[in-house]
């Protein structure tokens, strides 16, 4: 194997103060970052953010305007065939040969790699066992998904860009496909992930860079991100009216109220807050409802992050209730 | 020549030997393609040739109208089988985004679009030997020894200008629902005008100059005159050539912009 590429073999990638302008639309506006080997990387942000901008330009599709890229130690613009030997990527949407078999195609695509993987063990990762003699045309939504993985992880990469890789998925094909893709992790890879998806990168993500208009706006561990691990708890329940706030014990926190019948409780010791103010309840035979203890979500974090109530806010969701 | 192989080399021959495998598994799995391409020139090999059974052309010297229709409907099939099936299947892969996956492959871009031009080459050739099996069997019109330098070299100039024009014009195919009417437009008008159906002897002498300019007059008028009982030589008619290899260069030179273009840049 050739050696000679790489300049700094502890990262997978190198971003440098990147740009990219469509004409007079400046689409990514001075974006740095760098993805370790072996890390887990998501591209957090709104449809338009910019993200897919910049994984194009990584994956060697598109040209940068301006700034300095880095893929596994090589320049993705100049189009190096080793370079395409050791990156997998899976494309928003891409179709394949539709008319050969899902076996043909993974014996296809391997055919390029001079390392590959076997055929049958990659379609028994994306669990498409039942369906290697099916025409591709004829899978579903979720299997074509998974054949588009499949197609990525035959050349046995090194590193593999995900480009919203369950956008359309009900949540048992999400569930499955972060599994897939945790294996993955397991297996030593880096993975560049984009998601628009909240839940998608706490799941996966050792580092979150939260994009927000071309730039990116927030970056680190998930649960890091914009100082949420800092973040006072929420604790909240309904007090019985015959009770008042004042007839609370003493309770570490920065704050509380009392609206109609629901008490909010702010505070840096969820612990023991909780513990003082349910036992309290326990003693004086106090029925407390709704009792819950909140800590900020990443989506909460993101929010604010990139502006409550902007035109992005609505496009951007979580996949599922995040229950905690 | 003595080219040198380098194992690399080799190795992305073997890859191209593949590829083509995989293509032509792909085409006659796909039954929609292989009718319009395949099939249909055919069809209309056997619904002429029951048409005018024993007529004779009497403004070409009383020729039979068999001589004349069997080489206009192999035209037309090597037209079919190339242009129209590599412009749609073109476009077809470039809307559905498999040219910009393959762009992301270590297949270098050469040896896909060899093979997939390679595979074309395959088909062609199958159309060209049933065409010519069932023009002699069932119409008694066989390939004339001395003239079959003349037929080869209009049947390779016609395949190589035919299969680059049908990569070239994707460029021009705003998406793949659009291929077969702006296939279809090019084509059709034109076959009317080119010999390819009827002979166009009587036609206005305006419409006829208009069709010597298209590959597609030169490519049924040199393969019809390759078989003329009247031809004497070895069947090479100058014209139809040159004709021929000047839209080689063309649909070479659309080919290679279509090709150079990125898949993945936004348009």
């Amino acid at each position: 194997m050739t050696t000679t590429h790489s300049q700094n073999e502890g990262l997978a990638i190198e971003v440098r103060d990147l740009r990219k302008s469509y004409g007079e639309v400046e689409a990514v506006r001075g974006v740095s970052f760098e993805v370790g080997r072996g890390e887990v990387f998501c591209l957090l942000g709104p449809n338009g953010a910019g993200k897919t901008s910049i994984v194009e330009i990584l994956e060697g599709y598109r040209t940068r305007t301006h700034g300095g890229v880095r893929v596994l130690g090589m320049d993705p613009a100049r189009g190096e065939r080793e370079l395409h030997e050791r990156v997998g990527i899976v494309l928003q949407e891409s179709g394949v040969q539709s008319d050969l078999t899902v076996t043909e195609l993974v014996e296809m695509y391997g055919r390029y790699h001079l390392r590959r993987r076997p055929v049958d063990e990659v379609i028994e990762l994306v669990e498409l066992g039942e369906k290697r003699d099916t025409r591709a045309r004829q899978l579903s939504g979720g299997q074509k998904r998974r054949l588009d993985l499949a197609l990525a992880l035959v050349g046995d990469p090194d590193l593999i860009f995900l480009d919203e890789p369950t956008t359309g998925f009900d949540p048992g094909a999400r569930r499955q496909a972060w599994t897939t893709i945790r294996s993955l992790c397991d297996l030593g890879k880096t993975v560049f992930l984009t998601t628009h998806y909240m839940d998608e990168a706490q799941h996966l993500a050792n580092r979150v860079a939260v994009m927000n208009a071309g730039q990116i706006i927030a970056i680190g561990r998930p649960e890091e991100l914009g100082g949420r691990d800092l973040r006072p708890a929420e604790i909240r329940f309904s007090l019985p009216v015959q009770w008042s706030l004042g007839d609370l014990p003493d309770i570490p926190c920065e704050q509380r109220s009392l609206e109609s019948d629901r008490v909010l409780v702010v505070t840096r010791e969820p612990v023991v807050a909780a513990q003082r103010i349910t036992s309290w309840a326990l003693d004086h035979e106090v029925d407390l409802g709704h009792f819950s203890v909140n800590q900020p979500t990443l989506e909460d974090i993101y929010l604010e992050l990139t502006g409550d109530g902007s035109r992005d806010q609505a496009e951007v969701h979580s996949s599922e209730e995040v229950t905690r | 020549m003595s080219a040198i192989a380098t194992p690399l080399m080799k190795r992305d021959l073997g890859l191209v030997g593949w590829q083509i495998r995989y293509e032509q598994r792909a085409y006659w799995r796909n039954r929609g393609r292989g009718v319009f391409t395949f099939v249909f020139p055919l069809m209309f090999l056997v619904i002429f040739g029951a048409l005018d059974k024993h007529a004779h052309i009497s403004s070409r010297g009383g020729i039979s109208y068999d001589t004349f229709f069997v080489p206009g409907i192999l035209a037309y099939g090597v037209i079919a089988t190339t242009f129209v099936n590599m412009a749609i299947s073109t476009a077809i892969l470039r809307d559905q985004g498999v040219l910009k996956r393959m762009q992301g492959t270590p297949l270098p871009r050469w040896a896909y679009v060899a093979a997939r031009i390679g595979s074309t080459l395959v088909i062609v050739m199958l159309m060209t030997v049933i065409t010519l099996a069932l023009g002699a069997a069932a119409y008694g019109v066989h390939v004339r020894a001395s003239t079959l330098p003349g037929l080869l070299i209009t049947l390779a100039l016609g395949t190589a200008a035919f299969t680059a024009l049908g990569i070239g014009i994707t460029r021009f195919i705003p998406n793949a629902e659009a291929a077969p009417v702006v296939v279809n437009l090019v084509i059709l008008p034109l076959t009317f005008i080119s010999s390819i159906w009827f002979p166009t002897d009587g036609m206005p002498t305006t419409l006829i100059d208009i069709a010597k300019l298209f590959p597609i007059r030169a490519l049924a008028d040199g393969l019809q005159y390759a078989f003329d009982p009247r031809t004497v030589g070895a069947g090479i008619k100058g014209q139809d050539v040159l004709i021929l290899a000047i839209w080689t260069a063309v649909g070479i030179f659309l080919m290679i912009r279509f090709l150079r273009h990125p898949q993945g840049e936004v348009r």
